[in-house]
């Protein structure tokens, strides 16, 4: 494996990041796409404002300029690995409630999934890049949520979607920050604006 | 100090209770209380403090005699008073509810209460008056029954129009006992004591719509109440797309009437209780239709393996996922049930049941049933008068002459228990298109063969062949793919 501040890693490091932009952007695309359904399907209103729900990551972060490049990489992994956690539960919730009757939803939901893996994986990469490699998944699990009605659920999903479209936003900024520094080099400056 | 209005009741025809008063309240001693049991001397005479006595029920009259006394013990007055049957009230004892139990999916709650028939005569009748109650007194409701000198435990059934969690329901039961041959007035028990079924407003952690994700049927009016914490406001309950007016139940719960519900989406119709701007309550009806009779139910073998049933499930229910219908297929002969998996957005829906050994007859009853309802059809079926082979594979024409060929196909299936009429499509050229049946014995998973003469020589052939039962025939199986030959030179 190339050591961390090699040419190659540098121009892999750059290469992962544009990539992981251009994936974090398509994702936030289809997330709020699937949110148009998820709404008209669930009969929700588009406009209501759900509380916070335990087990959904939330993208708003304090003094985001101030954050290490490991940081970042770490708390985006976190996240889209309950997002993939959190779908993988809504798309089985999905079959069960409804079975075949609403195959659009499903493979909805299904494609942001993949995405969602994907981008996981992705970031897992340039963890490895950053010569740390990304933490264990074990115990990572967030444990399923507790039983709730299924009106509960439906306002879960509306900000399980809310939550991604968000953090595919952020995700775009963390990588671009991360484009303009090396691998591995952890601290990268950042200008004061925050997502 | 005079005794007076004497007055006598009983509750079970034997025994009757009889009070007085007397006419100066003063201090008394004890009293002595005496009475003839059918006017025949001598009477019977005891002391009693209380201005109450527990004596027969006499079968004609009977003569009481009542002495006040001082505290020293001198009398004060004496009075007899002459009771007839008819100065006798009748009074059943007051009833008790045993259990009173509810079902909170079905909103139904079950009274259970004794009789008590064991101390009246055989046969009687007796009229409960079952009163319910939901903040006001809301509906009182008459049952009947017939006493049998045993003590039956009674139990009835009430279905509320709302879910049972929106606020307490209370209970009381009172009898009137129609004691024909009873001369005296008869009135009605007192009211037993109230049960209640406690709401969800009553539970500090019973915030909440109701009822949660339940199924009803198109057309029914549904009432759907929001339980939320004292003193908090109810913004709007809106069911579907529409704001509805609030019904006020108590200080916690507010309801809405939905009438004649139409069929919810796929995800149900949301029914959300707006309490503040970013707080609210919901919950998910699903309204659809029962399952509707099958039609068109067909049952048919391919192979002798495997009975093959289809059917046109009518009207669509609207209910998916885990509320969907529900097919089994019970075979009543063999008493062999199969669950069907069906594919609900399948037009024709299919269902596989298994060749039981040598039986031949198949009695089938298709059940159907989802959260709303159940139904079922049925068919009676000769497996030999359904045969519907599956198409013939690996055709193959050898020829050994230039007017004759020799075809052999297989077709997958046991079909031992008929013989097999198969039909050869023998084309050549364009427009010239014959058919020759022939009968074949069925085998078991076979090649079968057959003889084609009087062809042209050296003449291109395009053969295909399909099969049914030769005996009764249903259906012909599809073509099998077709095979080119060309005959010999003569």
């Amino acid at each position: 494996m190339a050591a961390a501040d090699s040419p190659s890693a540098a121009l892999r490091h750059r290469d992962l990041c544009s990539r992981g932009i251009r994936l974090a952007g398509k994702m936030r695309l289809d997330v709020i796409n699937l949110l148009d359904t998820y709404v008209e399907r669930q009969g929700l209103d588009a406009s209501a404002s759900v509380a916070a729900v335990e087990g959904v990551p939330v993208a708003a972060v304090e003094r985001w300029d101030e954050q290490t490049g490991t940081q970042r990489l770490l708390e985006n992994l976190v996240a889209y690995r309950a997002f993939r956690a959190l779908l993988a539960q809504m798309l089985e919730e999905q079959r069960e409630q409804l079975g075949e009757a609403d195959t659009t939803l499903g493979r909805a939901l299904a494609a942001v999934l993949l995405q969602v893996s994907a981008f996981t994986y992705h970031l897992e990469e340039l963890l490895r890049l950053e010569s740390r490699g990304p933490p264990g998944e074990e115990g990572a699990e967030p444990p399923p949520p507790p039983p709730v009605s299924l009106f509960e659920r439906k306002l879960r999903g509306l900000r399980v979607l809310r939550e991604l479209a968000q953090w595919a936003l952020r995700s775009t900024r963390d990588l671009r920050q991360l484009a303009k520094a090396s691998p591995g080099s952890g601290s990268v400056p950042s200008p004061p604006n925050s997502p | 100090g005079h005794p007076q209005n004497l007055k006598c009741v009983t509750h079970n025809l034997h025994k009757m209770i009889c009070t007085w008063d007397a006419s100066s309240r003063g201090r008394h001693g004890q009293t002595d209380f005496c009475y003839t049991t059918n006017d025949l001397p001598p009477p019977v005479c005891f002391k009693t403090k209380e201005k109450r006595v527990e004596i027969p029920v006499p079968e004609r009259s009977t003569t009481v005699t009542i002495t006040t006394n001082s505290i020293s013990g001198t009398t004060f007055a004496t009075k007899d008073f002459e009771i007839h049957e008819k100065d006798i009230s009748f009074v059943p004892l007051t009833p008790r509810i045993l259990s009173l139990t509810p079902d909170f999916s079905t909103s139904t709650l079950n009274v259970k209460w004794s009789d008590n028939g064991s101390v009246f005569p055989y046969g009687l009748d007796a009229f409960w008056q079952i009163q319910i109650l939901r903040g006001e007194a809301m509906e009182k409701v008459m049952y009947y029954s017939k006493l049998t000198h045993e003590d039956i435990i009674l139990s009835w059934n009430w279905t509320s129009d709302m879910p049972l969690e929106c606020t307490s329901h209370y209970v009381k039961i009172r009898c009137y006992i129609n004691v024909t041959q009873f001369v005296g007035p008869k009135d009605w028990s007192d009211w037993s004591p109230v049960e209640e079924i406690p709401g969800k407003d009553t539970d500090p952690n019973g915030n909440g719509v109701f009822p949660q994700d339940t199924v009803v049927a198109v057309g029914s009016d549904v009432t759907i109440c929001c339980v939320h914490e004292e003193g908090q406001q109810i913004q709007r309950m809106t069911y579907g797309p529409d704001i509805h007016p609030m019904i006020y139940l108590s200080s916690r719960s507010s309801a809405i009437r939905v009438l004649n519900a139409s069929a919810s989406d796929t995800s149900g119709t949301n029914v959300v209780c707006i309490l503040s701007e970013d707080e609210m309550e919901g919950t998910v009806l699903f309204v659809g239709y029962a399952p509707d009779i099958p039609q068109n139910l067909s049952c048919e073998t391919s192979n002798f393996l495997t009975i093959k049933c289809t059917w046109k499930p009518g009207r669509p229910s609207g209910l998916y996922g885990n509320r969907k219908t529900n097919y089994s297929l019970f075979e009543r002969i063999s008493g062999k049930n199969v669950s069907c998996k069906v594919d609900e957005m399948n037009r024709e829906r299919v269902c596989g049941f298994p060749v039981l050994g040598d039986q031949n007859i198949y009695d089938f009853v298709l059940g159907v049933s989802n959260p709303i309802g159940q139904t079922k059809s049925s068919l009676l079926v000769d497996l030999t008068k359904r045969v519907h082979p599956k198409s013939p594979e690996k055709l193959t024409v050898s020829g050994n002459s230039s007017t004759s060929v020799r075809l052999h196909w297989f077709i997958n299936g046991s079909f031992t228990e008929v013989r097999l009429l198969c039909q050869i499509e023998i084309s050549s050229g364009r427009y010239e298109r014959k058919l020759h049946n022939v009968t074949v014995p069925g085998g078991n998973f076979s090649t079968y063969t057959a003889q084609l003469n009087a062809l042209h020589p050296y003449t291109k052939y395009w053969f295909s062949v399909r099969c049914s039962a030769a005996d009764h025939f249903w259906r012909w199986s599809d073509w099998s793919r077709v095979e080119e030959h060309t005959t010999l030179e003569a």
